[in-house]
């Protein structure tokens, strides 16, 4: 073939190396140090943050809710409302990080002086960090956290206009946060919040949420106590309940307590709404190992002998078979990352180098080629035998 | 603690493809390697995510240059030869084009592909076909010159085709074969990702990827992508090479013009006598060599003079219907207003309406990807990355939306179904997303754009002065093979292969 003569065509491969030659000659000697597009991925997910309590308050007999800023001051990073924090604690030895959803709207954390909220009620008795975190927490402490975590947030491309929440007591959070973003004209849905509590005085947020109705946000009390001068809804968030205040085209958003999950799973059969209209946030922490479908009952007393492997360095720690490999190095004081504590977000993605670990059903959120490879998400992992894993370095 | 060796002979920064692929050939020839990643877990982009329960290839559309399992091509070869043992699935066609007037579903096979060509444009036969044979000629070519580089006499007697054509763009290269515009336009979609138009492409690049994709078909995991980069770093690890996830590497350290280890983000110096960054050139010149004085005018100006390549805007759907149910029909449809290239590339410069999108419906390649009664959806577009450079903090969301409602909204008048109606998952990948995940500089994933300033034949010609600081290798989709996930596997060994080159030179000095 020819294209403009023999000549000049064998001569192709010297012209093209004269004209990069060239091109490298009468090019800028500034250095282009600024990339764009990381410094908007910067202002997003800037990574942990190093934060500090301004504000502690109480938000119901029960719950406290604490604020955070930044200690450099200035804007916090974008989220979208629904998403959690990961909070990094140290007590004694420990080093343990939780996840909590965020329970101030996005648009507050981007004000000057930009500030997140969580949302914490003290447990019955099984809740150490949420004790701690009732009973120790005040103004001025500081934590390192990670702002933005998780799927539960409203997608406009994906979810109706109209969005059903249904929460359960401290599950109230991820909405406060979504009914606060409408409210400031940030985000535009309509959203009705189901809320179950057991009692009145047990209703968390109850007056910050009042105060944001509107015809965008409406919120629904549900009592599962007996009290006789209640007037409102009354008894479990059931199907009936929820269609009451269903239109045609609704998305639902789940969060609560586990055993609320069960229930609702079949409630929400009984409705016939598409899968895609139904959006269960993560499961958290099984309460109870032991109680999982296949769980290797025999062991469950056992505390195993767990060798962690980061780079070079191996160290040996004990793991009780109820408690997650994630839990076993806390207790260690050995530095793991974790986000969701479900299983979901994979970043405490382990791989088993010897031994075996029961993975909790609920919460097995792997790639098929890390489950063939021994991978595991260590929040999610929970030892049958003496093994060996790998961590990163932190 | 003690997480490292005193002493390694090669720190790989980056256990993407390209970064596993040098590991790989390192610890094959009893090196001691170190690979240093950011994220937890291998691969980069060639990655994969779970949303609601469900896994999600991240980035792979198919991989090139594998070949049937008995006439393997370089990429294929190297995995078996290396042991890295994937099941891949053969993707059961090249594309579906959809432009004004034309709708065709091609598929691979020189002849196979002519003679379909044929059926749209009657009595181009004979000419693409011959085209495409000139293809493969200067594709074998290039193969060959890869492992044995001869002089450019013997080049003409031997690879006359490869040397009279490198001076001349796709564009000015398909003239001489006079083919009508409708079937020039047929042999085009595919390749906009490169970065050019045909005007500004080098045959060369167009010869190579044709002869590849068209003669041979293209392949993918069957457990996405994540497979195959997890197969390769479980392989690298069985071979000895220590792989640590989480460290991002914040300076390559230097000494009289010689890199020698490297300092992470969470203060580890660590030694060895290579370094193989897959981190840009444009990044380590201007913010990771240590100390700054050790960078030269000339790398500055080197990095100043290259045009970025293109990156990636998706849109990822899990649909809550079978493909079929939608109007989906193929694996791949290319869909353009135009296949004007040049057209295309500067419709590529913004920020949309976009007017070339490519799809992927995965299930078509690997019926079980999804659970039953759902298909896997992507829409994709190639933007310049200059667009998106404008794109603040603040408006990075509602510009993010505004274009995945775009490309969706197009793709829903084509198939005459409405896909937002189905939406189960939905995820959008911008330039900003590869940014946060890899770090790569301006969210480009395709390193520098293949042009005829920057061609690929004058990037082997002057490889060796471009090696401005000794001992420091770079692999990635900025090296010399440039873009695209199976060019990476060959750009790591070829950062491997200098390496043991200059390995053995000082060997040899000894």
């Amino acid at each position: 073939m020819k294209v403009k003569g023999f000549l000049k065509d064998v001569t192709g491969a010297s012209r093209v190396t004269k004209a990069r030659l060239n091109a490298f000659e009468s090019a800028s000697a500034t250095p282009e140090t600024v990339d764009p597009i990381a410094e908007v991925v910067k202002q997003w997910h800037p990574g942990k943050l190093d934060l500090i309590v301004s504000e502690v308050r109480a938000v119901s007999k029960t719950a406290k809710t604490i604020r955070f800023e930044k200690v450099s001051g200035g804007k916090l990073p974008f989220f979208y409302a629904g998403q959690f924090i990961v909070l990094d604690f140290q007590i004694g030895e420990s080093i343990i990080s939780r996840p909590y959803s965020i329970s101030s709207a996005p648009y507050q954390a981007r004000l000057d002086k930009g500030f997140v909220e969580i949302t914490v009620r003290r447990s019955r008795g099984d809740g150490f960090i949420a004790d701690y975190i009732n009973d120790t927490v005040k103004v001025g402490d500081t934590f390192k956290g990670l702002i933005g975590c998780g799927q539960f947030y409203y997608e406009p491309l994906r979810d109706a206009k109209h969005v059903v929440a249904l929460a359960g007591g401290v599950g109230i959070t991820p909405f406060a946060s979504m009914a606060k973003e409408i409210a400031g004209g940030t985000l535009d849905m309509d959203l009705t919040i189901l809320y179950g509590s057991v009692s009145s005085d047990d209703i968390i947020m109850k007056e910050e949420l009042e105060a944001i109705r509107s015809d965008k946000v409406h919120i629904v009390h549900v009592l599962s106590g007996d009290e006789a001068d209640w007037q409102g809804e009354k008894g479990f968030l059931t199907a009936e309940l929820i269609k009451k205040y269903s239109a045609d085209d609704t998305t639902y958003f789940i969060c609560g307590p586990q055993a609320m999950y069960m229930f609702l799973r079949e409630e929400l059969k009984k409705l016939n709404a598409p899968l895609r209209r139904i959006r269960f946030e993560v499961f958290g922490q099984a309460k109870d190992i032991t109680t999982f479908a296949g769980y290797p009952a025999e062991v469950k007393d056992q505390t195993f002998k767990l060798t962690v492997r980061r780079g070079i360095h191996e160290d040996v720690i004990p793991a009780k078979a109820t408690e997650s490999l994630v839990v076993a190095l806390e207790r260690a004081g050995i530095r793991i990352d974790t986000g969701c504590r479900s299983g979901e977000c994979g970043f405490c993605r382990t791989k088993i180098l010897s031994g075996s670990v029961y993975v909790c059903p609920e919460n097995d959120g792997r790639r098929a080629a890390d489950k063939d490879f021994n991978y595991v998400h260590a929040c999610a992992a929970y030892p049958t035998s003496d093994l060996t894993i790998k961590i990163p370095i932190e | 603690m003690k997480f490292y060796k005193d002493h390694y002979d090669v720190i790989v920064i980056g256990g993407a493809l390209a970064g596993l692929s040098s590991a790989l050939m390192l610890a094959d020839k009893g090196k001691d390697v170190l690979v240093l990643e950011r994220h937890n877990l291998p691969g980069g982009i060639a990655s994969s995510f779970v949303r609601g329960g469900i896994e999600i290839e991240a980035a792979l559309h198919e991989m090139m240059s594998i070949g049937a399992k008995d006439n393997r091509l370089k990429v294929g070869k190297f995995f078996d030869d290396m042991g890295v043992d994937i099941e891949w699935l053969k993707v059961p066609e090249a594309y579906h084009a959809s432009f004004p007037g034309v709708e065709v579903t091609l598929h691979p096979g020189l002849e196979r592909f002519a003679k379909e060509v044929d059926g749209v444009v009657p009595g181009t036969y004979e000419k693409v076909l011959k085209l495409l044979n000139l293809c493969h000629t200067v594709f074998d070519s290039v193969n060959e010159l890869s492992i044995h580089p001869m002089s450019k006499a013997k080049m003409l007697v031997k690879h006359e085709a490869f040397v009279k054509t490198a001076g001349y763009s796709t564009q000015e290269v398909i003239d001489t074969f006079d083919l009508p515009k409708k079937a020039q336009e047929l042999l085009a979609p595919y390749w906009i990702y490169v970065g050019s138009g045909f005007s500004e492409l080098p045959f060369t690049i167009f010869a190579v990827l044709m002869a590849d994709y068209i003669g041979y078909g293209s392949y993918i995991p069957r457990k996405f992508s994540h497979e195959m980069s997890l197969k390769m770093a479980e392989r690298a690890e069985a071979m000895g090479v220590q792989i640590e996830y989480r460290q991002h590497v914040d300076k390559i350290l230097v000494r009289d013009g010689k890199a020698y280890g490297v300092r992470t983000a969470r203060g580890d110096e660590i030694y060895a006598d290579y370094v193989i960054s897959s981190s840009y050139p444009n990044k380590v010149y201007t913010s990771m060599i240590e100390p700054a004085s050790e960078v030269p005018q000339k790398a500055i100006k080197m990095v100043n003079a290259r045009r970025m390549s293109l990156t990636a805007f998706s849109v990822i759907m899990i649909l809550d219907q079978p493909a079929a149910a939608l109007n989906i029909n193929d694996y791949s449809i290319f869909r353009g207003e135009t296949m004007n290239t040049d057209i295309l590339y500067n419709n590529l410069a913004g920020l949309g309406p976009y007017r070339y999108l490519t799809c992927i419906c995965h299930n078509y390649g690997n019926p079980t990807c999804t659970p039953e009664g759902t298909c896997s959806f992507s829409v994709t577009v190639l933007p310049q990355v200059n667009g998106w450079k404008t794109v603040t903090a603040e408006e990075y969301d509602a510009v993010k939306h505004r274009v995945a409602k775009q490309v969706i909204d197009d793709m829903s008048d084509y198939f005459g179904a409405n896909l937002l109606d189905h939406v189960l998952e939905i995820v959008i990948e911008t330039p900003m997303t590869v940014s946060r995940y890899t770090n790569a500089w301006n969210g480009c994933i395709y390193g520098y754009a293949h042009t005829m300033e920057d061609h690929i034949v004058a990037r082997l010609q002057t490889a060796e002065e471009e090696s401005i600081i000794k001992h420091l290798e770079f692999s990635g989709a900025h090296a010399i093979s440039g873009d695209g996930m199976g060019p990476q596997v060959t750009n790591g060994r070829k950062a491997a292969k200098n390496v043991l080159d200059a390995m053995a030179a000082e060997e040899a000095r000894k």
